[in-house]
């Protein structure tokens, strides 16, 4: 093929209308033949005037606004500054503390709950308890009778309230902790007699609620008291007397 | 302070558009200026998209392919070399390479069901040409309107419907040689009728 040839190929390369082997060898000729080259430039030119034969039409205005939201974004994503880099970097970091902050407030908030919840139960504890002895207070008949400190421990106090049927409510406050293994129990003392009661153990503000039966035979003329005993409670007292009433 | 400099920037917009030249704005998106591109769309958005949509025929395509085009001047605006032609040239040719290939994918499933469509589009129609006047659609139309149906006709194919002469040759049952010089012939004919009207299409 002489250059002549290569040449009458050059109109139809403009509009692209070669089949691929005259593509083909038409290229290889163009990487050498800077005339040849100048001469498709013009034909170019030429065949870019055809676009005019197609009607104009507008495109919708969402394609530009797409394009210049990518270049945007492509713009921000291909470009490696080292300040854009770093400060991807702090927005990551920003983003694995917050993930951190987000793991803490939530065990935070659990754990909240859970307190809430406890306290809640006990204050539903507590408000039965106290409607359990407002009633028993109020039953016709009821005695409250009053147990005072001995030397041992002088700032405790506990009072039981009972009716005659023998249901009892102990409430004793300020008592000191008791060592693992032991309890305070209550005892009826009829004559010289002491009839075991319960046993219980305080909280740690020093606070004791026990339910417990009065012995038929202590309703009328007992004196109560309350030792330290060992948790699973005694026939008889072992321990030193810290409350008792009568006195 | 502020407001006054962007009322300005906005007042001084249209002037500065109007003075800027195409190869000034390739060089300042070679420079990753985004205004720079949006005022080259804005120039070339019409001309572009009537071109894909004659291609395509489908305008989510044509759109699709538009953005394409212009993603392409932003990253290889550095490309582009002067001293090879103008920029419309350049942007046609993207525009036209990129259209063509698009329909070629589609083919497969679309170019069958269109074929008899498409048939009437190879003509440029009236309605068209009254739709939109100016000066380059105008001497370009002449132009064509002066070439013999022949020669018009595989100039068409290959430019709007991306055929290749051994398709055309096909497509017309015209043999291969006859559609060659055919081509050849109207082409060189188109060209010596816009001869010396080249600074219309300057841009």
């Amino acid at each position: 093929m002489v250059h002549d040839d290569y040449k009458e190929m050059i109109p139809a390369r403009a509009v692209s209308a070669l089949d691929a082997e005259d593509a083909r060898v038409l290229n290889e000729h163009l990487e050498n033949c800077p005339e040849c080259r100048r001469e498709l430039d013009d034909w170019e030119t030429t065949a870019a005037a055809l676009a005019f034969a197609a009607e104009p039409l507008e495109p919708s205005p969402q394609v530009r606004e797409r394009i210049l939201s990518e270049i945007g974004s492509d713009r921000s994503t291909s470009q490696v500054i080292p300040f854009k880099s770093t400060s991807r970097n702090i927005w990551t970091s920003f983003g694995s503390l917050g993930a951190i902050a987000a793991v803490v407030l939530f065990a935070v908030l659990i754990v909240a709950l859970i307190v809430l919840w406890r306290q809640n139960r006990a204050a539903q504890v507590d408000l039965a308890r106290a409607n359990e002895f407002l009633q028993l207070v109020t039953t016709p008949g009821a005695k409250v009778t009053e147990l005072k400190a001995t030397d041992i421990d002088a700032g405790a106090t506990a009072k039981l309230v009972y009716d005659r049927n023998g249901r009892a409510i102990l409430i004793a406050d300020r008592l000191p902790g008791v060592p693992q293994g032991k309890a305070y129990q209550l005892w009826f003392i009829v004559g010289n007699k002491p009839l075991p009661g319960k046993t219980f153990v305080p909280d740690d503000t020093g606070k004791g609620v026990m339910k417990d039966q009065v012995p038929a035979t202590a309703l009328d003329s007992a004196v109560f008291a309350i030792t330290l005993e060992p948790d699973g409670g005694a026939s008889a007292p072992t321990g030193s007397i810290y409350l008792r009433s009568g006195q | 302070m502020l407001l006054c400099f962007f009322v300005a920037k906005i007042l001084l917009q249209p002037e500065r558009a109007q003075d800027v030249h195409d190869i000034e704005l390739l060089e300042a998106i070679a420079a990753k200026d985004e205004a720079a591109l949006g005022r080259l769309y804005d120039r070339y958005r019409v001309i572009l998209f009537g071109l894909l949509m004659r291609i395509l025929n489908n305008r989510e395509e044509a759109e699709d392919v538009l953005q394409e085009v212009f993603l392409q001047v932003w990253r290889k605006a550095t490309d582009f070399d002067q001293t090879r032609g103008r920029p419309f040239t350049w942007l046609v040719t993207l525009a036209r390479s990129r259209g063509i290939d698009r329909l070629r994918t589609l083919a497969a499933r679309e170019r069958l069901a269109e074929a008899g469509a498409r048939q009437s589009s190879e003509e440029i129609s009236d309605a068209a040409s009254d739709a939109f006047k100016s000066e380059q659609r105008d001497l370009v139309t002449d132009a064509l309107a002066q070439l013999p149906d022949e020669q018009k006709r595989p100039i068409m194919l290959a430019y709007f419907d991306g055929l290749t002469q051994s398709e055309i040759a096909t497509r017309l049952g015209t043999p291969l040689g006859t559609v060659k010089t055919r081509m050849r012939t109207g082409l060189m004919r188109l060209r010596e009728l816009l001869a010396g009207k080249d600074e219309s299409f300057g841009f």
